[in-house]
C-alpha cells in the first residue's frame, strides 16, 4: 500500500533521473554537481517528509543564476547556457515540496531535459530513454490526477495494476499517430552541437594528399569512417577513394584530371550501398572499381574519383555498381603519359639507379612490374606504424635502410620506382577491409584502415591495381580478418547494426526512399496474390466489408443525432465545462440544472427546450433558433466569467 | 405561467404561506400542498414539537378549508372517528352526528397508537373518500386530505401501520429542524400556534377544486416522462437490496405527485425532474426492504437508484 501522492513523488524522481541521465556527461560541470546534490537532497527530504525552503525562495534563488546563463548565451555557444538552465530548474524543483503542480513541472522539465539531447548527439540510445520516459510519464500523469483530488489515497496492489495498464495503454493508442507524424515532421541529420561547434579533429584517415615521412607516429583511430552494405567478400576489398598523380618531394599530391580516357572496370558487376559518417570531405568512397553512383550532384572524374559538387549537410548514403578484379580496362595510352610518369627533381641517385635497372632487366611494362614485386618481396619490407623515418629523405631510408613503414611508404616507393622504370603508376588513396557485421549484412570501415596503393598502366589492358603493402613480410598478420568472432565482439557488432538501422530507418529517413520501399511492398504484394487462393480472398474481403459496414453504421448514427440531442449534448458540455466539479452537471435533469446553476439562461433554455420536448413535440425552427442563441450566449458567458 | 391561470393563486399561496407563517417548513408545506392538489394524503414522520400540528392547521386556515383532529390513542374507537348515530329524544329518531373526519383537512396525530382496527377504517374512508356509518353511507366533503403523523422513536405500545396501510398515503416524509437562524428567532418570537385563527383564507375551496382539475387534466405527461417512471418502478424491483420494488399504485402516484409538482412551478407539462425531486417522498415508504437491511434508509437507497436510470433529455 501506497499513497498517491508519494507514489507520484517517487514517480518523479525517476522520471527526473530519466531526463538526466542521458544528458549528464554532456552538460557542464556546474549543473552536473547541483542536479546530483538536489537529486540526493529530494531523495533524503522525501524520506523525511518535510520542506525547509519554500519554492518562492527557491525561485528567488534561481534569478541570478538565470542572469548569469543569460549573459553566457551566444550565437556561437546557444546550447549550453540554456540546457544548463533547464537542468538547474529540474535541480530546484527536485529540491522544493513536492506539490501536485512542482511535480507536473518536475515531468515536464525532465521531459525537455531528454528532448535537448538530441541538441547533442542523435545516436539510437535516445530512443531508449524516450521509451523509457514515455512509459513512466502516463502512469505519472494519472497519478497525479488522482493525487490532485486525494494526496492521502491508499494505493494497493490490485489499484496500481490498474493504473499502470491504463497509462500504458494511453501510450500504445499514441503509438499510430506517432508513425502518421514521423514522415512528416521535419528532421535534422546532425546534433545542433555538432553542426554548430564542429571540432577540427585531425583524423588518420584519407586526406587529401600522401605525405610518407611527416611524422615518426601514425596514430590508429578507430573512428567510424562508414558502413558499406554488400555480401561478404572473399578478400579485403579495396574502397577507392581519391587519386594522387603527381609527386612534389615527398609529397604525393592530386592535379585536377583533365583527361577524358574511357576506362571500364572488369569483373562481375555488384551493387552495394554505402552510408558515410558525417566529414567535411567532398569525396565520395566507392569500392574499387566503380562503373556508377546513384547520387545526384556529384562529379566523376576520368581516373573514378567521386566528388560531390557541395557539402551534403546531412547524413546520406549512395548506392554504387562496381566491380572487384582490380583491372581498369583501357584500350589506349593515357593520354597524359607524362604526367604519370614524372618524378620529382633532385630524387636521391639510388632511386634512380634502381629504376634504370628495372628498366633494363624488364621489356614490358607487365614485367618492369613483376620485378618491382620482387624487390618488395625479397626485401624484407615491415609494415608498421611506428618509428618511421622522417624528414626530406624518409622514403630512401624506408626502401634502402629502415625498411619498415606503412602503406604510404611502399606505395610511394613502388610508385616512384615503377615511374623510372618507365612505367605510368598513379597512387589510389582509399580504405582496405573492414569489418564484416554478420547481422547487419555490411562492411564496418573504420579511419584506421585508410589505405593507399598504387595503380600501374600495363600496355595493351589498362590500369592495374598493385599493392605493394601485401608484399611485408607482417602483412598477413596486419590485414587477416579475426578467424573468430568472439562474444563481446558479437555484442559490438548487434550493438552497431542497431545504431545502423536508426541511421537508415531515422536519421536518413528519406520520404522518396520510403515511398519506393512502399512501392517494392506492394509489387511482392501482388506476386504474392497469384498465390493466393479464392477462398482467403473472399474471407479478407468479407471482413473489410464488415469493418466497413461497422464503421459506417456508426458515423450514420452520429449523423442521425437529432438537433435536439446535439443542443442537449452542447449544452451539457458547456455546463461541465463551466462548473466542474461543483455541480454534478451530467447527473441532473434540465430544471434541476436551471436550479442548481441559477442562472437565467440555463432556465430560459430548460423552459423553451422542455415545453417542446416533453410534450413530446419536435422543436420548431424558431425555437431552434433561439435554443441555439442562448447556447451562444451561455459559451461567451464562459469566455468571459 | 400564462399557461395556467389556475396556477396563479396557488403558487402565491405557497409563497405566503412558506414565508410569513411557516418559515423554514418550505419542503414540508410544497409536499403537503402536493398532497393536497393530487388528491392525496400526507404522512408525516417525525419527533413531536416540530410544528407537524402547526403546518395542518396553518395549510386548513390559509386555504379557507375545515379542519378536524384526532388524537390517536389505544383506545380510540372507529366511531370517535367517523361519527355515530344519536337518539334525538325531542324527535325520537337517531340522527347521525358527524365525526372528525367530515372536514376537509383531517389531522390524524400519532397515527400509529390507534388500533388496527381503527386505523384500518380511517384509511378506508381516506382510500374511498367516504364513510358508511349503521348502512347509510356518508361521503365526504370537497377537498378532502389526512394529515397523519406518527412519532418514529417511541415504539412502545403502537401499532406499526402495514405496508398496505402506507401505500395509501401519496407522500411520506420528515419535518427535520428548522435552519438555526430561524430557530433562534421562533424561540425569541414564540410559535405561531396563537396567530393560526388569524390567518385569512387566500384562496376560495372552489379554487382549489379547480387548481385540482387542472392538475389531474390539463399537466401533460410525456411518454417520455412514462417511460422514464416505468423505468424507476422497474428498477426497484429487480434491486438486491429491495424484497418489494414499487406497485403499481406507486407509479400512479407518483405520476400524480409529479403532474402537482409541475403545476406548482408553473409548468403545464411534466418533466423527468419533478419525478427526481418528488420520488423520495412518495415512493421510499413504499420499500420493503430484505430482511437485515431494514435498518438502511429507504431514501438513500431510492436516490441511489435514480441517480443510476439517465434522464431522458431528448
Amino acid at each position: 500500500m501506497i499513497t498517491s501522492s508519494r507514489f507520484s513523488s517517487l514517480l518523479a524522481l525517476v522520471i527526473a533521473l530519466t531526463g538526466i541521465a542521458p544528458i549528464f556527461f554532456w552538460i557542464e560541470r556546474f549543473p552536473q554537481l547541483v542536479v546530483v546534490a538536489a537529486l540526493l537532497i529530494g531523495l533524503q527530504q522525501q524520506w523525511r517528509g518535510e520542506w525547509q525552503i519554500t519554492n518562492r525562495q527557491f525561485n528567488l534563488a534561481l534569478v541570478p543564476v538565470f542572469i548569469w546563463y543569460l549573459l553566457q548565451y551566444s550565437r556561437s555557444n546557444p546550447i549550453q547556457p540554456v540546457v544548463s538552465v533547464l537542468v538547474i530548474m529540474l535541480a530546484a524543483r527536485l529540491i522544493g515540496e513536492k506539490s501536485v503542480r512542482n511535480l507536473l513541472q518536475i515531468n515536464l522539465l525532465a521531459l525537455i531535459c531528454l528532448a535537448s539531447r538530441s541538441l547533442y548527439d542523435l545516436s539510437p540510445v535516445f530512443l531508449l530513454w524516450l521509451a523509457v520516459m514515455m512509459l513512466l510519464l502516463p502512469v505519472s500523469l494519472v497519478m497525479l490526477t488522482f493525487a490532485g483530488q486525494n494526496s492521502t489515497l491508499l494505493l494497493g496492489r490490485r489499484e496500481l495494476t490498474r493504473l499502470v495498464v491504463a497509462a500504458l495503454l494511453i501510450t500504445a493508442a499514441t503509438l499510430p499517430a506517432t508513425a502518421l507524424l514521423f514522415p512528416v515532421l521535419p528532421r535534422t541529420a546532425f546534433p545542433m552541437w555538432q553542426f554548430l561547434a564542429a571540432p577540427e579533429t585531425g583524423s588518420p584517415g584519407m586526406s587529401d594528399r600522401v605525405e610518407p615521412g611527416s611524422s615518426a607516429n601514425i596514430g590508429t583511430s578507430r573512428t567510424l569512417a562508414f558502413r558499406a552494405e554488400l555480401p561478404r567478400q572473399p578478400q579485403p576489398p579495396y574502397w577507392r577513394g581519391t587519386v594522387f598523380n603527381r609527386m612534389t618531394g615527398n609529397r604525393w599530391v592530386r592535379d585536377a584530371e583533365r583527361s577524358t580516357d574511357r576506362v571500364t572496370p572488369t569483373g562481375t558487376r555488384i551493387s552495394l550501398t554505402i552510408y558515410p559518417e558525417p566529414s567535411s570531405s567532398l569525396i565520395l568512397i566507392t569500392l574499387d572499381a566503380p562503373f556508377g553512383i546513384d547520387s545526384a550532384r556529384t562529379r566523376m572524374m576520368p581516373d573514378l574519383v567521386y566528388e560531390l559538387v557541395r557539402p551534403p549537410g546531412k547524413r546520406f548514403s549512395y548506392t554504387v555498381q562496381a566491380a572487384t578484379d582490380g583491372l581498369l580496362r583501357s584500350k589506349d595510352l593515357p593520354r597524359q603519359l607524362e604526367q604519370y610518369l614524372q618524378v620529382p627533381a633532385g630524387l636521391q641517385n639510388a632511386f634512380v639507379q634502381q629504376g634504370a635497372e628495372i628498366s633494363k632487366k624488364g621489356r614490358t611494362s607487365a614485367d618492369r612490374l613483376q620485378l618491382v614485386e620482387e624487390l618488395f618481396s625479397r626485401g624484407g619490407y615491415r609494415y608498421s606504424r611506428q618509428d618511421l623515418p622522417t624528414g626530406p629523405d624518409a622514403l630512401y631510408r624506408f626502401f634502402f635502410e629502415t625498411r619498415q613503414g606503412h602503406c604510404e611508404f611502399y606505395a610511394s616507393s613502388a610508385a616512384l620506382l615503377l615511374r623510372l622504370a618507365g612505367v605510368p603508376s598513379r597512387l589510389v588513396g582509399g580504405y582496405l577491409g573492414g569489418e564484416y557485421n554478420e547481422i547487419g549484412g555490411y562492411y564496418l570501415v573504420t579511419e584506421d584502415l585508410a589505405h593507399v596503393w598504387v595503380e600501374v598502366y600495363l600496355d595493351g589492358k589498362g590500369w592495374q591495381r598493385f599493392d605493394p603493402s601485401r608484399f611485408a613480410v607482417n602483412a598477413g598478420a596486419v590485414w587477416q580478418e579475426p578467424a573468430r568472432a568472439t562474444l563481446g565482439m558479437r555484442l559490438r557488432y548487434l550493438l552497431d547494426a542497431l545504431d545502423y538501422r536508426w541511421n537508415r530507418a531515422v536519421v536518413t529517413y528519406d520520404f522518396e526512399r520510403q515511398a519506393e520501399q512502399v512501392r517494392l511492398a506492394a509489387r511482392k504484394l501482388k506476386d504474392f496474390e497469384q498465390g493466393l487462393s479464392w477462398k482467403q480472398l473472399i474471407w479478407a474481403g468479407g471482413m473489410v466489408i464488415v469493418i466497413a459496414a461497422v464503421w459506417f453504421l456508426k458515423r450514420r448514427i452520429r449523423l442521425l443525432h437529432s438537433p435536439e440531442q446535439r443542443l442537449i449534448r452542447q449544452l451539457y458540455r458547456l455546463l461541465s465545462k463551466r462548473y466542474g466539479r461543483s455541480v454534478p452537471v451530467q447527473e441532473l435533469g434540465l430544471f434541476e440544472l436551471a436550479a442548481a446553476t441559477g442562472d437565467p439562461l440555463v432556465q430560459q433554455f430548460a423552459d423553451l427546450y422542455g415545453a417542446a420536448v416533453y410534450h413530446d413535440r419536435r422543436l420548431n425552427p424558431e425555437e431552434l433558433r433561439q435554443l441555439r442563441r442562448l447556447l451562444q450566449q451561455l459559451a461567451r458567458a464562459q469566455q468571459r466569467p | 405561467m400564462e399557461r395556467l391561470p389556475a396556477g396563479k393563486p396557488v403558487a402565491t399561496l405557497l409563497a405566503t404561506l412558506c414565508s410569513e407563517h411557516l418559515q423554514g417548513k418550505d419542503e414540508v408545506v410544497r409536499l403537503a400542498m402536493i398532497a393536497l392538489l393530487a388528491g392525496g394524503h400526507i404522512l408525516v414522520e417525525d419527533l413531536p414539537g416540530l410544528g407537524k400540528t402547526t403546518i395542518a392547521l396553518a395549510l386548513a386556515g390559509v386555504t379557507g378549508l375545515s379542519f378536524g383532529r384526532v388524537q390517536c390513542t389505544s383506545d380510540l374507537l372507529p366511531s370517535d372517528i367517523t361519527g355515530l348515530s344519536v337518539f334525538k329524544r325531542e324527535t325520537g329518531t337517531f340522527s347521525f352526528m358527524p365525526g372528525p373526519i367530515f372536514n376537509n383537512i383531517v389531522l390524524l396525530d400519532e397515527i400509529n397508537r390507534a388500533m388496527p382496527r381503527t386505523q384500518s377504517a380511517m384509511l378506508e374512508a381516506m382510500e374511498e373518500h367516504r364513510v358508511t356509518v349503521e348502512g347509510v353511507t356518508h361521503p365526504l366533503p370537497g377537498p378532502f386530505m389526512v394529515f397523519a403523523t406518527q412519532n418514529p422513536s417511541d415504539q412502545s405500545g403502537t401499532f406499526p401501520l402495514p405496508e398496505s396501510q402506507l401505500d395509501r398515503f401519496l407522500i411520506c416524509t420528515g419535518i427535520g429542524y428548522p435552519p438555526e437562524e430561524l430557530e433562534r428567532a421562533i424561540i425569541a418570537g414564540g410559535g405561531i400556534r396563537e396567530r393560526i385563527p388569524g390567518i385569512v383564507p387566500l384562496i376560495t375551496p372552489e379554487q382549489l377544486l379547480d387548481a385540482r382539475t387542472v392538475v389531474a387534466q390539463d399537466i401533460y405527461l410525456s411518454d417520455k416522462v412514462v417511460a422514464y417512471i416505468h423505468r424507476l418502478v422497474l428498477a426497484t424491483r429487480t434491486d438486491p437490496q429491495i424484497q418489494t420494488g414499487l406497485s403499481t399504485r406507486a407509479a400512479i402516484s407518483l405520476a400524480q405527485a409529479a403532474r402537482a409538482a409541475a403545476f406548482l412551478k408553473g409548468r403545464d407539462f411534466v418533466a423527468p425532474d419533478d419525478v427526481r425531486e418528488i420520488a423520495p417522498a412518495v415512493c421510499s415508504h413504499r420499500l420493503v426492504l430484505r430482511t437485515g437491511l431494514s435498518g438502511q434508509d429507504q431514501g438513500a437507497l431510492l436516490r441511489k437508484i435514480i441517480a443510476a436510470i439517465p434522464v431522458p433529455l431528448a
